[in-house]
């Protein structure tokens, strides 16, 4: 079981880089194509996964007696009609390249055809699951850089699958040299200097998966979530437990059983924690083994990792329009952090996942070589100063007069059932103690809050318990909005947004003084607001 | 890692308004849609009232006073105030847009990287001649909406914004 090819993948590209030929097993240039035939093998194992679930209910029916024979052969049935379709939609999807584009036809009922100009592709990852590898296919998606939808061929070979990614992204690089982008007022010659320029040599390694790493694996949140549903299903057996005796215990075996149920409540904590780090760890290994994140000659980034599923991702370094840097609060005691692409044209919320949690240290090592300037993950940011913190302050209270509404009225207005009980004070508890909790959160919030501006990047801090920082090149913003709610107006603030069409959308400065807003905007991208400066 | 706070933020001018008004007519429309929409309000509140029991009308009646005052006014301050602060405007290479009428929102993006321009017009629009157009860009939290301009306006900028993006070069992103 060989893994997919290495980053330099093979020599396919032509001496010249005018217009190459498609290589061969990608497709003939007029040829409609077919995926691999081996993808047949795929289908039905899908189907039949897909099916496990109701088979295994309607075998647990019949064998408990009430069996409904109808589920016991329609299983079956449903399954076959499952990979006959499978089968026939492999039959009927083509694909080919022509000069300017590349065409995919699918349907069985419906025909559909999707295209993609050559000249547009941005990005492309190349995905192969377990069952994929054992039969030496991958999934190959393409994006342009101007849709959110990619274009997937399911089934290619693994050595069409790399010869396709490197002619695709080689086309499109060759048409970048060509065509300047637009001069429009923010910029876009800077990128065409940056893709048709020098960078024809080496492939770089900007990082590589460090064991050491592991140790942030707990921190991240995601597998928390994760161990928690584990331990709501097992959860549904609760009622088998003799927890309803501590109810009745009035008398010697009330003390046993608080005592058991004390112990329970310790043993069920300790349960959590272990398959936390278990789990966490074990999800960090299958996905980020192998990690190598690789610059590739002719300005291309390319990321490769996966133990069972494997990934490698090619974005167009043009496309990459800045980067994300995420710290939840866990990770912050542990100086953690993560990385993230902000990218256009890569599907999923335009965002790439480029590093694990890992060092801080290491994430803005990379992120700046990514970026190509030092300073926007670790300079010194411009806080917005103490109006933004009564602001941030004031409008985190709406929510605990909201939820201290909520108690008032049951327990001081509604007299009937549970409520009764309820002694007076509830709504003050609520008051006080949500009040505490929002008002730490607002803090955080408002110390993390900053902006800073390089020479080429706009960087921006948000976030009270996930901490990001976004930094955006200045040529990556379209345009700007300028947001101001009923009482942001009499504080002088403002919400500025810049948009763009990498990642989110959007970069948003919360609460910014209105004069620092239109100042940051004015330096970010000369010209935009001119004449309307007051 | 670490955010300085500025030592003093002083005071700032807002941005210019936009040159353009939208047309006159648009106060009518809002005036007869706001009404449209408090009309359904008042239908529900009575409602309400007519069917809930009497020890709760009497303490949820002064609420729906309360609220009914507040669409009144709403309703009579509303569309003027919107008048005065909706604004557009469409120098040679960019598009700049004012909305709201508590809050502002001020939108500029280059017509260099305008993607699309729609013209839309709903049937209550119809009536006061009037259409909305919208300027789409690469980023789904930037399209730009001048509300309200008179249909002869609207055409006219349509046709114009088509033409000076139809002469931009790349994707636009």
């Amino acid at each position: 079981m060989t893994a997919l090819p290495p980053p330099t993948g093979e020599p396919l590209a032509p001496a010249d880089p005018g217009t190459p030929p498609p290589p061969p097993g990608v497709g003939g240039a007029q040829d409609w194509q077919r995926l691999s035939p081996r993808m047949l093998l795929v289908h039905p194992v899908r189907a039949i996964r897909s099916m496990i679930v109701p088979l295994v209910l309607v075998v647990f029916g019949v064998t408990r007696g009430d069996g409904n024979s109808f589920w016991f052969w329609a299983a079956p049935v449903f399954a076959v009609l499952a990979v006959l379709f499978g089968v026939l939609a492999w039959f009927f999807t083509r694909y080919r390249f022509t000069q300017e584009q590349l065409q995919l036809r699918t349907g069985v009922l419906s025909r559909k055809v999707v295209t993609a100009p050559l000249d547009r592709i941005r990005s492309v990852d190349l995905e192969s699951t377990p069952i994929h590898r054992v039969l030496g296919l991958t999934k190959a998606k393409v994006g342009t850089g101007v849709d959110d939808s990619q274009i997937e061929l399911d089934g290619l070979t693994r050595d069409q699958a790399s010869s396709l990614r490197v002619y695709l992204l080689q086309r499109s690089s060759a048409a970048e040299v060509d065509e300047t982008e637009e001069p429009g007022a923010a910029g876009g010659s800077e990128d065409a200097a940056r893709t048709g320029g020098p960078r024809r040599g080496e492939d770089t390694e900007l990082a590589r998966i460090d064991w050491g790493w592991l140790r942030y694996a707990p921190f991240s949140l995601s597998s928390l979530v994760v161990v928690a549903g584990a331990v709501g299903v097992l959860g549904q057996f609760g009622d088998d437990l003799p927890l309803d005796e501590t109810e009745v215990a009035q008398d010697a075996w009330g003390w046993v059983a608080a005592q058991a149920l004390l112990v329970l409540v310790a043993g069920a904590t300790v349960v959590v924690v272990l398959g936390w780090v278990v789990v966490s760890t074990a999800s960090y290994v299958l996905n980020w083994w192998n990690l190598s994140l690789v610059r590739e000659a002719g300005g291309k980034i390319r990321t490769t990792r996966g133990l069972l599923t494997t990934r490698s991702q090619t974005i167009e370094e043009a496309k990459i329009r800045g980067v994300r840097m995420t710290e939840q609060f866990l990770l912050r005691f542990v100086r953690g952090a993560e990385l993230t692409a902000l990218a256009t044209g890569v599907g999923s919320d335009g965002t790439t996942r480029l590093l694990p949690p890992a060092p801080r240290r290491v994430v803005q090592e990379v992120g700046h070589a990514l970026l190509e300037e030092d300073g926007p993950l670790t300079m010194t940011l411009t806080g917005h100063g103490p109006r933004a913190r009564r602001r941030i302050h004031v409008s985190g209270q709406w929510g605990t007069l909201f939820l201290a509404g909520l108690a008032a009225v049951p327990t001081w207005w509604l007299d009937v059932g549970w409520f009764a009980t309820w002694p007076w004070w509830v709504p003050l508890a609520v008051l006080v103690g949500v009040g505490l909790l929002n008002a730490v959160v607002a803090e955080n919030a408002w110390r993390n809050l900053g902006h800073a501006l390089t020479d080429r990047h706009l960087v921006v801090q948000t976030g009270a318990v996930i901490r990001t920082r976004e930094v955006l090149e200045r040529g990556g913003v379209i345009g700007w909005v300028v947001h101001q709610g009923l009482f942001q107006r009499r504080l002088g603030l403002a919400d500025l947004t810049a948009t763009t069409a990498a990642g989110a959308e959007r970069v948003v400065a919360p609460n910014i003084p209105l004069g620092m807003a239109l100042d940051l905007a004015d330096a970010a991208t000369p010209g935009m607001l001119e004449g309307w400066r007051a | 890692m670490t955010v300085t706070q500025p030592s003093s933020v002083p005071d700032a001018a807002p941005l210019h308004e936009p040159a353009h008004q939208v047309s006159p007519r648009a106060v009518r429309y809002w005036a007869l849609q706001g009404f449209l929409g408090a009309v359904v309000v008042w239908g529900v509140l009575f409602a309400v009232y007519w069917f809930v029991p009497d020890g709760v009308q009497r303490w949820l009646g002064p609420v729906f006073v309360a609220i009914l005052v507040y669409t009144v006014v709403e309703q009579a301050l509303e569309p003027i105030i919107r008048y005065r602060r909706t604004r557009w405007e469409v120098t040679g290479e960019r598009v700049f847009a004012q909305t709201g009428w508590l809050s502002r929102d001020q939108r500029i993006a280059p017509l260099s990287r305008v993607q699309t321009v729609d013209t839309e017009r709903g049937p209550l629009m119809r009536i006061f001649r009037l259409a909305n157009v919208t300027v789409t860009t690469a980023s789904a939290a930037g399209p730009i909406r001048l509300t309200c301009l008179d249909t002869d306006v609207a055409d006219r900028v349509t046709a114009e914004l088509a033409r000076v993006t139809g002469q931009t070069r790349g994707d636009a992103t």
